[in-house]
Order: C-alpha cells, then structure tokens, then sequence
C-alpha cells in the first residue's frame, strides 16, 4: 500500500475543491490545506477504511503535515505486520 | 414608535422551482409538484408520494466541502437565503453587518444526517461517527450557515413550533424590526424530512396521505382528502424597517402589519376542533386591521380532515358571513406540506399575490365537502386586485400563527 496515495485521496474525499497537486508531503494541513480540525477526524475516518487500522483521535495529536500522517499510517502498518 | 417593517426580497427552493419566479409561475399555473419517493427506496412504505425539490446542486451556492458537511434542509435554506439578499440588493459591509440579523425556522433539521449517522452508531460503532453529526444535525444550523456564508454578525437563531415554524420565524423576525432589535432581518424556513425516519413517523401518526396517484394525493378541502403530502423546501425573506429601506433605496414588495400566534392546549397531533384558538391567532394577526380589507387568505390547508374543517369554522369565527367572500387557497395543494418551510413560501406567495394581482388555486378540489363551505378558488388561478392577506400556519403541538401582509402605500 502506498501510503501517501492513501492519504492524498482520503484529503480529496474530505475536501473535494481542493487542487490535487498542493498535497505534497511538506503541505501544512490547516494553512495550506484548510484542513480543520473536524476535517481531520473526517481524513482519519476515511484512512481507517482502507487500512484497516484504529486512528483514534490521540494518534491525531501534533500532525501538522501531509508527511505526519504518511509517517502515521506507515508506522502503525509497520506495526501490523510485526 | 414603532418601525413600519417592509418585505424587500425573496428567495425559494420548491418542489415548483429552484427560484421564486418559477414556483411562481407553476403555482398559478396550477401545476402539482408532488411525484412518487425517488429520495429513498419506499418499497416497504405505505406512503409512496412526495414533493422533492428536483435539480438542486448544493454547489451551486456553497462551496464543494462546507457543502459535503451541511444537511440538505441547510442547504436549502443557505440557497433561498442568498436569493433573498440578492432580491433586495443589500450589500453586508462594516457598516451594516451587526444591524442584521437571521432568523431560519426548521420542523426537524438535519433529521436526515442524524439517522444515517445514527446507523454508522449501531453498526460500526461510536468512534465511526463523523465529527459533523452535531453541526449538521442542529436546527439552527442553516441560519449559520447563512451567517458564515454572507458575514452578517446580527443575532443568529432559529425557532421550533413545527409546522407553523416558518411563520413564527417570520413573525418574530417582524417584531424584531419593528421594535428596533435590527435593522433588518433575514427569515425564513426550511425542511427536508423525505427520508425513511421522517416519512414513516409522519405516517405512523396517520397524517399522511396514503393516495398513490402523486398529481391527486394533496387534496385540500376537497371531500376525499386523506393526509398531507410531504415537501421540502426553504423559503426567506428580508424584511426590513422602512427607513431603512429607505435609505437604501429598496424595491418595497409588501409591508408586513400583523402577527398573532397561539396555542391550542389541545393535543400533540390533533387541531382543537372549533379552531377557537386558531382564530384567536387570525384576530391578534389583525389586530391593527379592518377586517374588510382582507382579501386573501392563505391557508394552511393540510389536506388532512382534521385541519382543512377546524380551519374552515376558524375563518367563519373570525369573519362571520364575509367569510364566504373571501377568496382562500392552499398552496399546499400543489407544493406538499414544505413542513417548516410552509409558512414561509406561504407568506411569500402572499407577497407574489399583492404585487401581481393573482391568487394561485386549490388543486385537486373536485368533491365538495359540507364542512368545507367557502371559496377556496378551486382549480384555477383567479385575477383579484388584493390589498390584505393573511397566511395561516399552524402545527403540531397546537401551534397557531398567522402574519398579515399588506400592499405597500407610502402612507
């Protein structure tokens, strides 16, 4: 699974305006991305879909970029798999 | 002293247009909005008839996500609230936005995002649900979003008296401007309730009706009437003082002269047969009127047996042998019940049939009732120069509210 592929669809989905290509890795999620808070909670509903993983609200503590939750999802599948 | 409070602009989402003008133009046409459930699968479902607003793209008038986030009644109600404003031509700057205020009206508001959330609760779990279930749920949700959408930082509310919440919304909008808490007020009503809770709790509760012919199944005053039809809908109106209009230089549409609400202290679904206090609410409505200058009545007209006779013995008590001059329509004949929409397009229509001269019809009145005397312009629009409507609104609950609208004259 690709996770920044992943994350960027699951951001298009909450935000559908949104142009694709200003989701990059380095993008802040609330400045660059009008990602909200409640945006967010939405973004890791749609992550837990196609994961399979839990992402519970306290995991969302301190993300600030599109890399943070790509680092997230990678890690915690890395988990999965030990 | 009190303001005088003018209508300066309107704006609609119907099951008869996406705008004013069209629903205006269907209505006196006499042509019906009502078609089978294509909303949800109603298979299963007694009632199989409905009147949806067809072809409205939220996009429209929202932006691709707040749209994704904001429950259909919102939606319409942000939709016809924007409509509004653009009627009136005002303009919400630094110099305005804190004298304006917003008052949208719902019956049930996001009903229909809270049943689908309530569904991921009990299948997937309480960490599934989405973190907008409560904006979009709230009642007071659409006179937010229309709060966020045009920078007005009036005071913000909504009101619940069920299906008369449309004119309540108006009426307390009114008061607010004549008693100078704003200078001008955007109110209205909105509803979308065709989903599977709302359809089966309103037919559960045997008000519905169970006709399948659509075209034929709103039937107000007529003998065969067997229940409502379900609508959705959003209608608003800015109202304002007239020297604010004024200064502004508005078109002036109408001018609103009265408003009386009740309560039957009767039952939770029933209307109280004499429709006493119905027309105690018709009397305090006219309180600064002649009864003679009422030319018009706009009724609430469910279609329900209940409603159409206490409605019909409220005008007679109010009006005595004049009642049978006065024309009556419902337009619910034609748009369904648009729930807590209803008394707004109603008073909106109200509005049309001043400054046009037109009273939309009572479709579908074919057999007549003997508890159902009056002239309830059956089936075709009538010509009538009207200088005072009333528009009847009442609910669940024992609601009763009507607003009396009059052509505007300088003095």
């Amino acid at each position: 699974m690709d996770a920044f592929e992943e994350v960027k669809k699951a951001i298009c989905k909450v935000q559908p305006g949104l142009e694709e290509s200003k989701i990059v890795p380095g993008a802040l999620l609330k400045e660059d991305l009008d990602i909200d808070s409640l945006d967010m909670v939405e973004v890791a509903l749609a992550l837990e879909d196609v994961t399979g993983l839990s992402l519970p609200e306290e995991d969302l503590d301190g993300i600030t970029t599109v890399g943070n939750i790509v680092s997230l999802i990678e890690s915690k599948l890395k988990g999965k798999d030990a | 002293m009190p303001d005088r409070v003018v209508v300066t602009g309107c704006g609609a989402i119907t099951p008869l247009g996406l705008n004013v003008e069209d629903t205006w133009r269907n209505l006196i046409a006499g042509t019906s909005g009502i078609g089978y459930i294509s909303l949800f699968d109603a298979t299963d479902y007694k009632v199989k008839v409905a009147a949806e607003v067809k072809n409205f793209n939220p996009v429209d008038y929202l932006d691709a996500t707040t749209a994704r986030y904001t429950d259909r009644f919102s939606q319409f109600a942000t939709a016809a609230g924007l409509q509004a404003i653009e009627a009136a031509n005002l303009r919400i700057d630094d110099d305005n936005r804190y004298d304006i205020g917003i008052l949208i009206s719902s019956g049930v508001g996001g009903l229909g995002s809270l049943s689908r959330q309530l569904e991921i609760l009990n299948t997937r779990g309480p960490s599934r649900v989405s973190p907008y279930l409560i904006p979009m749920m709230i009642a007071d949700g659409a006179s937010s979003q229309l709060s966020i959408r045009t920078g007005i930082r009036g005071q913000n509310l909504s009101l619940i008296s069920a299906c008369a919440s449309g004119a309540d919304a108006l009426g307390m909008a009114y008061r607010m401007v004549k008693y100078g808490e704003a200078r001008a007020m955007i109110a209205g009503g909105a509803d979308a309730a065709i989903i599977p809770i709302g359809i089966a709790g309103f037919s559960q509760a045997g008000a519905l009706s169970k006709n399948t012919n659509p075209e034929k199944a709103s039937r107000p005053f007529d003998a065969e009437r067997n229940g409502f039809v379900v609508g959705e809908g959003a209608a608003v109106l800015v109202l304002e003082s007239l020297d604010y209009a004024r200064s502004r230089g508005a078109d002036i549409l109408a001018e609103i002269v009265g408003y009386g609400a009740t309560s039957d202290a009767f039952h939770v679904t029933q209307p109280l047969e004499s429709g006493e206090a119905a027309a105690k609410a018709i009397e305090f409505a006219l309180a600064d009127l002649n009864h003679d200058e009422v030319d018009y009545i706009n009724a609430h007209g469910t279609s329900t047996q209940l409603n159409d006779a206490s409605e019909t013995k409220a005008i007679k008590k109010v009006f005595g042998s004049k009642a049978y001059e006065i024309p009556i329509s419902s337009i619910k004949s034609m748009l369904g019940h648009l729930m807590g929409a209803a008394g707004a397009i109603e008073a909106l229509v109200c509005c049309k049939v001043i400054s046009e001269g037109i009273i939309p019809p009572t479709i579908n009145l074919e057999h007549p009732d003997p508890d159902c005397d009056l002239d309830y312009v059956p089936n075709k629009a009538r010509t009538k120069n009207v200088r005072t409507a009333i528009s009847n609104s009442f609910g669940f609950g024992g609601h009763n509210s009507v607003i009396a609208i009059r052509k505007y004259s300088e003095n």
